[in-house]
């Protein structure tokens, strides 16, 4: 889970990394009143999740009133969706350090990351100069020794007052960054001031999802999900992705979803949700059709391969799910693994068409996806055929 | 032979007691698998099955190594040489810190949902214990015909037939499909190894394929990838120093999966502009695997890459038989429409 800019800085204050108190506008007016309030120059930045917004100029500096109103219409009106604009005093400062934490799953430890060359270009200067960024591994049972803080700043170059406070931001976030369970906890840039104090300009934590029953502080903001259908379904604890084509994925099983999604692109069909209703979903099949009904798709395809998630209780579901749900578009199912043979009978009884193989299924919902609508001379041929194993 | 686990592996049971725990514990037992003791707090003296059950995994050793006593057995059956654990996420490390703790040096979690940072600590401590820690996030580990410690419908002849290829993979729903290929190809299984979906699993895939290389009995692997991480890339490092001579074959999944998108399992994420499916393949091609694009493809692949072997290795020490691609050769056509 994301945290906004706004919310990670709250939490650097609350564990003493320094960092500017700004205040959030949700309309042109009060952006332009806060400014007014806060003094100019002032900072307007874009509280969104994607990154790359400093890119599409989404984090302006503006001088008085009349820049702070162009600014701020230009950011509501942008097509990131902007709700929230953080309007902070703009800072002067004579460098920009970087620092994060990080998992490295290979070694199971902490990793440190440091640079006195921060700034948005920071993964160019991975990329061009590796050496300038630092590295420092930090056990993950043991945590971070205050030497290994130390070594990072004077490694960087830093004079001992500047290394001192740089040190101690360092250990500060790490604990930040454990406490809070993050997968990532990122200043960059890291200011250093004129009067040669540091302040976080800005800030990036992502929160593990997995650890989140640790942290009752954080709630996902219902706003940040892609779609409405994708919050329901992230309130039912069905794993779901939001996209715009024709076919509605209904699948069991992170795996085989995504290589579903492979083939449908592959055969030259496109994919109007993601979704799996495995594991322990596996008897949520009305409540997963339905979902994929609300996205209006051409086709509903549904394959499975399971074990715990027996194929003839899903196989019961999706026939449940038809009768009760009447799909107006056509359903392709293929629905193997413990109990195949049941479901097999219970699907041809409904009049449904039990295929066993994935391309097979996968090739029928993308020619059918381009039936319902275009000719057959606008259908782009599967070059399939020429594959090995691929069609009969 | 197989890798890790076999009927000779002498295992405890970890939350046998659940209603998953006990099915998947009779089903363990029934493919062959030595399960030597269950541990529940507070349900010592309980049984599953025949399986006895302690407090924990200190007092269940303590008390095989009482028993040897009026066991005719020798001294080495107060041991165990594996756990199988089905246990929720939140309680994961402590009982990976607790079967570490008491020796045991291979840890099967199929948990979904480990923090990550305890994940980190698991990773950690099982390196520093010399401990293969498999999981989580999987289905665990399977030698068909002989023992599995995890979740596997062995019970499906056209997915689990015993044999010479060894699999490893990140995905549960995926290995179903993909080896079904394999099987259909003419093959069957040495071990099927799920290191799981997760960003730190215990036991990577680079670790895998070095007990694959030291098994006279697979002859080569096959590797369900996905993108994100970079276990495939290390896979790849492997094949080009020489550490891995074995075929590979690899099927990547996510090829078409967009940019900064979790696709289902939380380690599936290209992050960074590092660990699109497509610089999986590539790394792997560039080191000399056959890349799969299509679960489909898996088994010709393994055919040509065997015979190929063959040919070039026509007395490769035995260990590659010229049977398994012979009789491929002979099914090959059947499954031709």
């Amino acid at each position: 889970m994301k945290l906004h800019e706004y919310q990670a800085k709250a939490l650097f204050r609350e564990f003493g990394i320094p960092a500017p108190q700004g205040e959030l506008a949700e309309t042109v007016e009060a952006a332009v009143s806060i400014g007014g309030r806060i003094g100019w120059p002032a900072a307007f930045k874009a509280q969104v999740l994607r990154g790359g917004r400093g890119k599409a100029g989404l984090v302006k500096i503006v001088r008085n009133p009349e820049e702070a109103r162009t600014a701020a219409n230009a950011i509501f009106a942008s097509d990131w969706k902007v709700r929230k604009i953080l309007i902070e005093p703009a800072i002067s400062h004579e460098r920009e350090l970087y620092v994060s934490f990080s998992a490295d799953p290979r070694t199971g430890t902490h990793l440190l990351l440091a640079s006195a060359q921060g700034g948005v270009e920071i993964e160019d200067l991975a990329k061009t100069q590796p050496e300038k960024i630092l590295k420092e591994h930090i056990d993950s049972i043991r945590g971070i020794l205050p030497y290994q803080a130390r070594s990072v700043a004077y490694d960087l170059g830093l004079e001992p007052s500047l290394a001192k406070s740089f040190s101690s931001i360092i250990e500060k976030l790490f604990r930040l960054y454990v406490q809070k369970d993050a997968e990532l906890a990122e200043i960059n840039p890291l200011f250093v001031t004129i009067e040669g104090t540091f302040i976080a300009a800005d800030a990036k934590i992502s929160i593990d999802d997995n650890a989140l029953f640790r942290h009752p502080e954080f709630e996902q903001d219902t706003a940040d999900f892609d779609s409405d259908i994708a919050r329901e379904a992230a309130a039912e604890g069905i794993p779901y992705l939001q996209f715009d084509g024709d076919i509605s994925l209904m699948c069991a099983g992170a795996g085989l979803t995504t290589a579903v999604y492979d083939l449908v692109v592959d055969f030259g069909g496109t994919v109007a949700n993601y979704l799996e209703f495995g594991g322990p979903n596996y008897r949520k099949s009305v409540r997963a059709m339905e979902l994929c009904i609300k996205n209006n798709p051409k086709v509903i395809l549904i394959v499975t391969f399971g074990t715990i998630a027996r194929a003839d209780i899903m196989a019961e579901g999706i026939v449940e799910a038809i009768r009760r749900l009447k799909p107006n578009c056509p359903i392709v199912t293929c629905i193997r693994g413990t109990g195949e043979d049941k479901a097999r009978e219970i699907l041809v009884s409904a009049g449904l068409e039990p295929l066993t193989d994935t391309e097979e299924a996968v090739k029928k919902a993308v020619e059918l996806a381009h039936n319902v609508y275009s000719t057959a001379a606008e259908r782009p041929t599967p070059d399939a055929a020429a594959m090995p194993g691929g069609q009969p | 032979m197989s890798i890790i686990v076999d009927q000779n592996t002498r295992a405890i049971v970890m939350g046998a007691t659940g209603t998953e725990g006990t099915f998947w514990t009779e089903h363990m037992v029934n493919l062959g698998t030595q399960i030597i003791a269950a541990v529940t707090p507070g349900k010592e003296g309980e049984h599953v099955g025949n399986i006895p059950v302690y407090h924990s995994v200190r007092r269940a050793l303590d008390a095989r190594a009482s028993n040897t006593l009026i066991d005719s057995h020798s001294s080495e059956n107060t041991h165990a040489d594996a756990a199988m654990l089905f246990v929720p996420p939140r309680f994961t490390k402590d009982a990976v810190f607790e079967c570490l703790d008491a020796g045991i040096k291979c840890i099967v979690t199929v948990a979904d949902g480990i923090p990550l940072h305890d994940a980190l600590q698991i990773r950690s401590a099982a390196l520093s214990c010399r401990a293969n820690v498999i999981g989580g996030n999987t289905s665990g580990i399977i030698s068909p015909g002989k023992a599995m410690l995890g979740m596997f419908p062995y019970w499906i002849e056209r997915v689990y037939r015993p044999g010479r290829i060894g699999v490893m993979t990140r995905s549960g729903s995926l290995t179903n499909e993909v080896t079904a290929m394999v099987v259909r190809a003419g093959f069957g299984v040495s071990t099927l190894v799920g290191v799981g979906g997760d960003p730190v699993p215990g036991m990577r895939f680079s670790e895998v394929l070095a007990e694959f290389e030291h098994d006279p009995e697979t002859d080569a692997v096959v590797m369900i990838g996905e993108l994100g991480g970079t276990m495939e890339e290390e896979a790849a490092e492997m094949l080009e120093s020489g550490a891995f001579s074995k075929p590979l074959v690899a099927f990547i999944g996510g090829r078409h999966a967009p940019k900064d998108r979790r696709m289902g399992h939380a380690g599936a994420i290209v992050s960074g502009g590092k660990g699109s499916a497509l610089d999986k393949m590539r790394a792997l091609a560039a080191a000399g695997a056959l890349t799969a694009e299509r679960a489909s493809q898996v088994g010709i692949l393994l055919t040509e890459a065997l015979k190929s072997k063959n040919r070039d290795a026509p007395s490769a020490n035995g260990s590659v038989s010229p049977l398994s691609a012979k009789s491929a050769e002979q099914k090959q056509p059947r499954q031709q429409p």
